[in-house]
């Protein structure tokens, strides 16, 4: 395009072309043809902390309203991010869901292998005490907001192994679980249904 | 290596130190020892040619305890278990990993399961158990608890 690199583009002047001009009825002289708008051009450095601000005050203003929790609802639950590892044999139920023939990810579900990137857990084996604190570790290093599927029956109670001398009866002993999936193992169709089930319970979330 | 011949090469080394040696399913025998004299056994059977130990456990025989040690001869393709007995009230044995460092992790898991230890063991924790686990849940006289018990003590130790 002919503009100049230096001239904000959508800022209009009084230095408008005169057929634009002649138009208006209401044009009086010396004024610009449209209202003035006048946009920064800013750079990246200076962009980010401004929209920040912008953002932080528009939250702010808005606090728990109705306009904005939607829109983070509605942005959360279709891009739910579970956390990539397996303890026992339901993940390879998990691991199956991704595969070709029932495709997680058409439900915007991809494992990530950092907690960093995660908001979902879905543990999905038997928890030994052993493994208590790695597990409790890995959901600590999830960003809010976060979310647990126990799934399977060991997850959600023990299992079978429940009165065994290593395994912790039920994951919600360590963490609070948002979902619970049964089955021994969830066959890959009830792990979405528990998915789907969490996005209608984040579409509900207030706060 | 048949039987009779292990006890001809150990026995003269060794003498009353190793108690018999059997016949033993599928292995060149079973040579059951003194827990006095375990690093010598250990070293007399290492340098037999039994360079992979295989497998250390412990069975509980409520009188008393049985370690047994698992080794394999590349050089014969032979398997031999060596066996000691300690009473159950004073339950322990010399640690083998000077002579087998794979011992290590073999002696801990026994350790915590079957409550036999290991002296001189570099690093006798916990493997399969959290720290602090207050059971040994391969002897006989564990009982299965309920879940929420094992929780409380579980967490508290």
């Amino acid at each position: 395009m002919t503009t100049p690199a230096s001239a904000p583009r959508l800022a209009r002047s009084a230095t408008q072309p005169e057929s634009f001009r002649a138009d208006g009825d209401l044009l009086m002289a010396g004024q610009p043809a449209v209202p003035f708008v006048e946009i920064e051009a800013l750079r990246v450095k200076e962009f980010i902390p401004a929209a920040k601000e912008a953002l932080t005050d528009l939250i702010a203003e808005q606090g728990q309203s109705k306009l904005i929790r939607p829109v983070f609802n509605w942005a959360g639950r279709n891009s739910l991010f579970p956390l990539h590892w397996g303890l026992a044999c339901c993940a390879i139920e998990f691991a199956a869901a991704f595969g070709a023939r029932w495709d997680a990810e058409r439900f915007g579900v991809v494992p990530r292998s950092s907690p960093r990137q995660c908001d979902l857990m879905i543990v999905n084996g038997t928890v030994t005490w052993k493994v208590a604190h790695k597990l409790i570790t890995l959901y600590e290093q999830m960003p809010e907001p976060k979310w647990v599927i126990a799934m399977g029956n060991c997850a959600t109670g023990g299992g079978p192994f429940r009165t065994a001398y290593s395994v912790v009866p039920g994951v919600d002993k360590l963490v609070p679980v948002d979902v619970y999936i049964a089955g021994c193992p969830p066959r890959p169709e009830a792990m979405l249904d528990g998915i789907l089930r969490l996005e209608t319970l984040i579409r509900e979330r207030k706060e | 290596m048949q039987t009779d011949e292990l006890e001809r090469t150990l026995r003269p080394s060794l003498g009353d130190r190793i108690t018999s040696v059997e016949a033993f399913p599928d292995t060149a025998g079973r040579v059951r020892f003194r827990r006095e004299a375990a690093l010598d056994v250990f070293r007399s059977v290492h340098a037999l040619g039994f360079h992979h130990l295989s497998t250390v456990g412990g069975i509980d025989w409520v009188d008393h305890r049985e370690v047994f040690y698992i080794l394999w001869s590349d050089d014969t393709r032979q398997y031999v278990v060596l066996s000691t007995d300690v009473p159950a009230s004073d339950a322990h044995v010399e640690s083998a990993t000077p002579v087998w460092p794979s011992a290590n992790w073999h002696e801990r898991e026994t350790w915590e399961l079957v409550d036999i230890t290991f002296d001189h063991h570099p690093d006798l924790r916990h493997l399969l158990t959290p720290d602090g686990y207050a059971f040994h849940p391969l002897l006989r006289s564990f009982k299965l608890h309920e879940p929420e018990e094992l929780e409380v003590k579980a967490r508290h130790v």
